[in-house]
């Protein structure tokens, strides 16, 4: 359990220094994320304690961010003069995406994903 | 006084954040995991509703709650194991999980910084709506580094899975996209973990490559972001 706390730690902390030695934009934690990928392919055996740290982790992720949504307080100038314009384009990316992604992903399915595949449960 | 003081402390904070959560999360528990019940959306104006009634100000309850959201960083970084988990249904569907990706992580950015922009909306609302496709916690780091507004991006991002897991059956439905791996992935490319966790009601494959595709766009939104920070 530990060791598998520490592997995310090591990897969030590798990833941070990468971020601010290269000065990408990319956060810290997402270039974590690609070098635990790697350590995973590297090193493979089983890990059943790393799925269930990262599962939990996972599975909390809402109550995580409610403190940078109560954040908002502060905001509310912005939310009134904006908030129409926001949700707008939210919703409208939401829908053009969810569009653009699906219709992508069954046309590349039926050009690319031999038909055997199409069973798939 | 002292009282005063608790009101100060990350143990009253904390305690409150959670047992709020967790009342809101068992009435969700309770209305079928129905999406508008999604406790975030019901804890965040009831704990502003607390910071205002005690004079809390924000930077005091930021300071008390960093226990909780310094748990975001490690969670980020564990969205590895379901990429690594699904390696061979990645090897076996490369094509469309890479096209859908990359067009789906495209059209996010470019439509919903477009649309804002009719509004005449500045560039930190600009860089906050962004990465609004991904999870919360990346949302707000790429958010703070373009320049944008971590709070803000956290609440556009919960609206879009709302939004998204709530609209996705019948949208799909319209289009006529009847594959559980496209509907799966394609929700959780736009709607993350929100939309994954309503693919999952719907059917598990549905449910894993919704996991996968808010992962993987966890990634190409992020890295195509700073890529054009680098460029503008």
């Amino acid at each position: 359990m530990l060791r598998s706390i520490f592997l995310l730690l090591a990897c969030q902390l590798a990833g941070e220094a990468i971020h601010r030695l290269t000065g990408l934009a990319l956060p810290g934690t997402v270039i974590g994320m690609m070098l635990l990928v790697a350590w995973l392919g590297m090193v493979r055996r089983e890990r059943p304690a790393l799925v269930a740290v990262t599962g939990w982790l996972t599975a909390h992720l809402a109550v995580m961010f409610v403190p940078a949504c109560v954040g908002l307080i502060d905001e509310g100038a912005l939310l009134t003069r904006y908030g129409v314009g926001l949700a707008v384009a939210t919703a409208a990316s939401m829908a053009l995406t969810l569009a653009v992604t699906a219709l992508v992903f069954r046309w590349a399915l039926a050009r690319f994903v031999p038909e055997t595949e199409g069973g798939e449960a | 006084m002292s009282d005063a003081l608790l009101l100060a402390t990350p143990l009253f904070w904390l305690a409150v954040t959670l047992g709020v959560f967790e009342l809101f999360d068992t009435l969700s528990k309770r209305s079928g995991r129905h999406p508008l019940c999604h406790p975030v959306l019901w804890s965040t104006p009831v704990l502003v509703g607390l910071l205002l009634a005690t004079g809390t100000p924000y930077p005091v309850y930021k300071a008390a709650t960093m226990p909780l959201s310094f748990l975001l960083g490690p969670a980020v970084v564990g969205l590895a194991v379901p990429i690594w988990a699904e390696r061979a249904r990645i090897r076996r569907l490369a094509a469309p999980i890479a096209l859908a990706l990359g067009a789906g992580a495209v059209t996010s950015i470019v439509s919903a910084v477009g649309i804002l922009s009719l509004f005449g909306a500045p560039r930190e609302i600009l860089a906050s709506i962004a990465p609004r496709a991904t999870t919360n916690p990346v949302a707000m780091a790429v958010a703070g580094q373009l320049g944008g507004i971590p709070a803000l991006a956290a609440v556009i991002v919960m609206f879009a899975g709302i939004s998204g897991a709530m609209s996705a059956t019948p949208l799909l439905n319209a289009l006529g996209v009847r594959d559980y791996r496209a509907r799966g992935f394609a929700l959780g490319v736009t709607a993350h973990g929100i939309g994954a966790a309503r693919a999952f009601q719907v059917d598990p494959t549905a449910g894993a490559l919704a996991s996968l595709g808010m992962a993987l766009n966890a990634v190409a939104t992020a890295t195509l972001l700073s890529i054009a920070a680098l460029l503008l």
